[in-house]
């Protein structure tokens, strides 16, 4: 026992950018525990002690170089969390649960066959095959492209501070396992392509959807695009964007998350085109939301910009990545500003504001704990928008780099122009509230257009089809084995004189291969 | 010479046969005394490994005892190295285990099971300890006879069917065993262990092969590898909760000893690769396992499912094992221990769970979580750990097993592991979510569950049968965190099991 505890100890590495990380995850999950307080009601203590569970073995999955313990701790984190969503549904629990399984049984092949090719400690690995390996092993976990399906559906659906967990620091873990293993000079050509196509994808679904946290759930895909995308560069100035675009998103993704179940809770709904009066409702919650929705939106001075200018930075310059880079932006800046004309400018009366505010006519009572979590998020984006060097001297040498701000005031100015006259002319691109995003449906989604190919259109029960397809076939066709190898008895029998007859006939029948 | 190597047989066997004796005089005294029968038994696996603590430190543990006096070649020796050590230790502490829920468990019959549990514990700690050819044989008949005997236990018709197709398989295994055995005496003129493993490679190579192929068969037969392993779900089925435990935790894995016993220290493993049957045994023990892990999918009875799943287990600890290297000795010696404990702390869980459903299929399995809350918590713990989740057992165990295959560079072995994995996480959480499935009882249903109830299986000590359930539940969980417990132990049989000259120096002395 006392072995295993030093090798434990010892597997801790302090080097790096990975302590700051560790930080920062400590602080994002004390704002979701402080913000659960007044949210989760029933089983208060278990949800704690949950929290006491995911925050250690994060940790252990960031500074740990050992493949044993980062397996084990990363597990831990996905049954915490796992277990976490029982707040919202046992449903999501079991879909969540074989989802991430699934994930972790190739990052488990992935780590073995690593450790097999003799990387025996977390480290750069410089096999591409490997590499890509590892990839496909986070991918599903930390919802890269093609994998993502899952993610909106559950994020959207668990309670808000098990989804602030989720989307502000458990998809984290897969990019900063990614930073230790991508070699950096080189970078990664696949994932830089993986990133591209999540940001353009989920930044469009972002801009079509009325449902806040669905809204939320595909802008975290997007900006996930944008760290793998980082990685995928390779260089200094793009790991640095990558380390301070998860700092800045999960800051940011947390607060909002935090405030949708503030919002939530105060409407009584999620669509954003029935949001009315939120300033004078909740001036802090609205300062928080606009201000982390500037962060996702990359406004200048806030902790997106600098991180995405750094990512921009990184790239090889030309007209092509201007012109690439400025569209990504702007692209982020619609969905994001989208959802901010919604919610503050469109259809709102400011005529009594003054009045209104000082009425504080609020419908869900106002909690010193939401509040505290609220302000620390808001902290945190400003701390990392003005001093992106960050305290201690990990990040130091970006207190030297210019962040060229003219050029960020000026996108800002274009993006607001342009977005107003978009937003001016579409009637703020209005769509329907989509149904309830759930597995479910993209499971019949997906059966409808396998028998859609036949030209037939039927209306399934999913969940029966989901026990005919999942068990029935994979039942009925090991049944036919099982069938086929247990004949009667005698035929049984008869395989005692076969199986002798072909052990001493072996060295004839092996001499013919 | 030690005689308490001696005892350790002695002491079942006696126990066995004073039953009876005790019945007469009162029938409710027989519980205590069968206690004290596994108690002293532990005291003297405990004495032995205090007495020898120093050896077992330094690496060169080795106890043997002459019966009769007569020194080997000429008689019979019972040894005790760090293999037979650590399986005596894991096998007592199930027996252990097991015979207290038999307590809690069997109502009916007490007497005749209990004489017939001994004498199964004296055989298997006889077959583990004894260093004789024939002696084996002996009690390998022994063990089929008695477990022949318990699967038919509960004397319906299935049982007995069961009971016929077991004892038909393994008493035709046991012939083949005695064959070999024969052989090997009219090849050699000695029946030790150690005479014969220092002889055996001047023997031709036809004669053997037959030797070698003989005893392959008859060992693949008990131990239920691909072409030979219809008996076993049906009996697993049929068998009373504890009985099944006993096969599944303590029977398979005696038969692995003495597969290791025979194809390492006796036969040689050499000798299987001069022959080429290693390449053979590693693909269809992979092929056995991957056919267990997919009969499993079609189960609809949760006892044969868990019949079918010990196939892909046993196969896969079979492959691991025949990879010959060290790696694969500790995946494999990892796995049998654990999943000797979480196999049969499943059974010990689904006799609590199943005592009052009608069948054990899966229709019935409804509500059965609602009903026993705790208990199928530990269940699932123990289902976990089957499918390999970390903070458990059975995750060590099949981790080192991986490992051990990915470093032979033995991918398809490396897959069915993972195949297994995940086929176990379908063909559970179909249970489980079945167990917590509410049951809407109908008039029709509730009459037929009355009129149906098997009386016989009726607990009639709770406490007992659930305690035993948490008990291998928290010996997952505990040892799935400090697994690292069994690396001396481990290292120490992976010594004894490479280093036969050892053995055989020390029992006929160079």
């Amino acid at each position: 026992m006392a072995v295993i505890w030093q090798q434990f100890l010892a597997s801790f590495q302090f080097d790096s950018f990975f302590p700051l990380l560790a930080e920062v995850g400590v602080i994002l999950t004390l704002m979701t525990a402080l913000a659960a307080w007044n949210y989760i009601k029933e089983n208060k203590f278990w949800y704690y002690i949950l929290t006491l569970v995911y925050l250690l073995s994060t940790i252990v999955v960031i500074l740990t170089d050992d493949w044993f313990f980062f397996l084990f701790a990363w597990e831990m984190v996905t049954l915490a969390t796992t277990f976490m969503l029982a707040w919202s549904d046992w449903k999501l629990v079991r879909q969540y649960f074989v989802i991430q399984f699934s994930g972790s049984s190739i990052l488990l092949f992935g780590a073995l066959a690593a450790n097999a090719f003799g990387y025996t400690e977390i480290g750069v690995i410089d096999s591409g095959a490997l590499q890509f390996i590892l990839i496909m092993g986070i991918g599903m976990k930390s919802g890269l492209f093609l994998f993502h399906f899952w993610l909106p559906p559950i994020h959207s659906e668990a309670p808000a501070p098990v989804s602030a967990v989720l989307s502000g620091w458990v998809v984290k873990l897969g990019y900063i396992f990614l930073l230790k293993v991508i070699p950096m000079k080189t970078g990664n050509t696949f994932l830089f392509l993986l990133g591209l196509a999540m940001i353009v994808y989920a930044g469009w679904q972002a801009l079509r959807s009325a449902d806040l946290k669905i809204m939320l759930a595909y802008s975290t895909v997007s900006q996930l695009g944008f760290i793998a995308l980082a990685i995928g560069t390779g260089g200094q100035y793009a790991f640095y964007g990558a380390v301070l675009h998860i700092i800045a998103h999960g800051f940011a993704k947390t607060t909002l998350f935090i405030s949708s179940g503030i919002w939530q809770k105060e409407y009584g709904t999620r669509i954003i085109y029935d949001f009315k009066d939120a300033i004078s409702r909740r001036p802090i919650t609205s300062a928080a939301t606009i201000l982390s929705f500037a962060s996702l939106g990359a406004v200048v001075f806030t902790a997106g910009y600098n991180s995405k200018y750094l990512i921009k930075s990184a790239q090889t310059t030309g007209l092509l990545t201007t012109a690439v880079f400025f569209l990504l932006g702007l692209l982020s800046f619609l969905y994001v500003g989208r959802v901010v004309y919604f919610i503050f400018i469109k259809d709102q009366d400011y005529s009594n504001f003054i009045y209104d505010l000082k009425q504080g006519f609020n419908h869900h009572q106002i909690y010193t704990h939401d509040i505290l979590a609220l302000l620390t998020g808001m902290l945190g984006i400003i701390v990392v928008g003005f001093w992106p060097e960050m305290p201690g001297d990990i990040l130091a040498s970006l207190a030297a780099k210019d962040f060229y701000l003219i050029g960020g005031v000026r996108d800002t100015l274009l993006y607001l122009g342009i977005s107003a006259y978009l937003f001016y002319n579409n009637n703020g691109f209005k769509v329907e509230a989509r149904g309830n995003l759930s597995l479910e449906n993209y499971l019949q989604l997906f059966l409808n257009f396998i028998y859609g190919l036949s030209r037939k259109s039927v209306k399934f029960d999913t969940e029966k089809i989901f026990e005919t397809f999942f068990y029935n076939a994979i039942f009925n066709a090991s049944k036919k084995l099982h069938d086929f190898v247990y004949q009667d008895f005698t035929l049984q029998l008869l395989w005692i004189p076969i199986f002798l007859s072909i052990l001493l006939l072996w060295q004839q029948i092996y001499s013919y291969f | 010479m030690d005689i308490k190597i001696l005892f350790l047989i002695l002491v079942p066997l006696g126990t066995a046969f004073l039953i009876p004796f005790i019945d007469l005089i009162n029938a409710k005294l027989r519980r205590f005394f069968v206690l004290l029968g596994i108690l002293l038994e532990s005291y003297l696996i405990i004495s032995i490994i205090i007495n020898n603590f120093g050896r077992l430190k330094n690496g060169d543990f080795f106890l043997q005892y002459y019966l009769g006096g007569w020194h080997p070649p000429l008689g019979i020796a019972l040894v005790m190295d760090g293999l037979s050590l650590l399986f005596v230790v894991i096998t007592a502490l199930s027996l252990f285990l097991i015979v207290i829920y038999s307590i809690g468990y069997i109502g009916h019959h007490e007497g005749k099971y209990y004489v017939l549990y001994f004498l199964i514990a004296a055989a298997s700690m006889g077959a583990i300890l004894t260093a004789d050819m024939f002696n084996i044989y002996v009690f390998i008949e022994m063990l089929t006879i008695t477990s022949g005997a318990l699967i038919g236990f509960k004397r319906s018709k299935e049982a007995s069917a069961a009971a016929i197709k077991y004892l038909l398989y393994n008493v035709l295994a046991g012939l083949l065993f005695f064959l070999g055995v024969l052989l090997i005496y009219f090849n050699l003129g000695t029946l030790n262990m150690a005479d014969i493993s220092r002889n055996f490679t001047s023997l031709e190579n036809g004669i053997k092969l037959f030797i070698s192929a003989i005893f392959l068969t008859s060992i693949l037969i008990k131990m239920g590898i691909f072409p030979f392993f219809f008996w076993l779900p049906k009996s697993y089925d049929t068998a009373p909760s504890p009985v099944t435990a006993v096969l599944a935790g303590i029977l398979s894995k005696v038969y692995l000893y003495i597969f290791i016993r025979i194809f390492w220290t006796v036969i040689g493993f050499e000798t299987l690769k001069v022959l080429n049957l290693n390449i053979l045994l590693l693909d269809l023990a992979l092929l056995s396992s991957f056919l267990g892990h997919v009969f499993a999918l079609q189960s609809n009875n949760i006892k044969r499912l868990l019949g079918y799943s010990s196939i892909g287990h046993i196969g896969m600890i079979l492959a691991v094992i025949m990879l010959n290297t060290e790696a694969g000795f500790y995946g494999g010696l990892l796995h049998i221990i654990s999943h000797m404990f979480m196999k049969a702390g499943l059974f010990v869980a689904c006799g609590y769970l199943l005592q009052y459903t009608r069948t054990h299929a899966y229709r019935d399995f409804k509500g059965v979580g609602i009903r026993n809350r705790p208990v199928f918590i530990a269940f699932i713990a123990l289902l976990l750990s089957m499918i390999g989740m970390p903070p458990l057992l059975g995750f060590a165990s099949k981790w080192y097993v991986l490992m051990a295959f990915l470093e032979a560079r033995s991918y398809f072995g490396a897959f069915i592991v993972i195949f297994g994995s995940l086929t176990a996480v379908i063909y559970y959480l179909r249970y489980i979510a079945k167990g917590f499935e509410e049951v809407r009882l109908t008039e029709d249903d509730l009459k037929e569950e009355i009129y149906s109830r098997p009386l016989l299986s009726v607990l009639y000590r709770e406490k007992i049968v659930s305690f035993i359930t948490y008990s291998y539940t928290a010996i997952i969980i505990g040892f799935g965190l400090g697994f690292r417990f069994f690396d001396l132990p481990l290292n120490l049989s992976i010594e004894s099991i490479m280093n036969v000259e050892r053995y055989v120096e020390f029992l006929v002395g160079g």
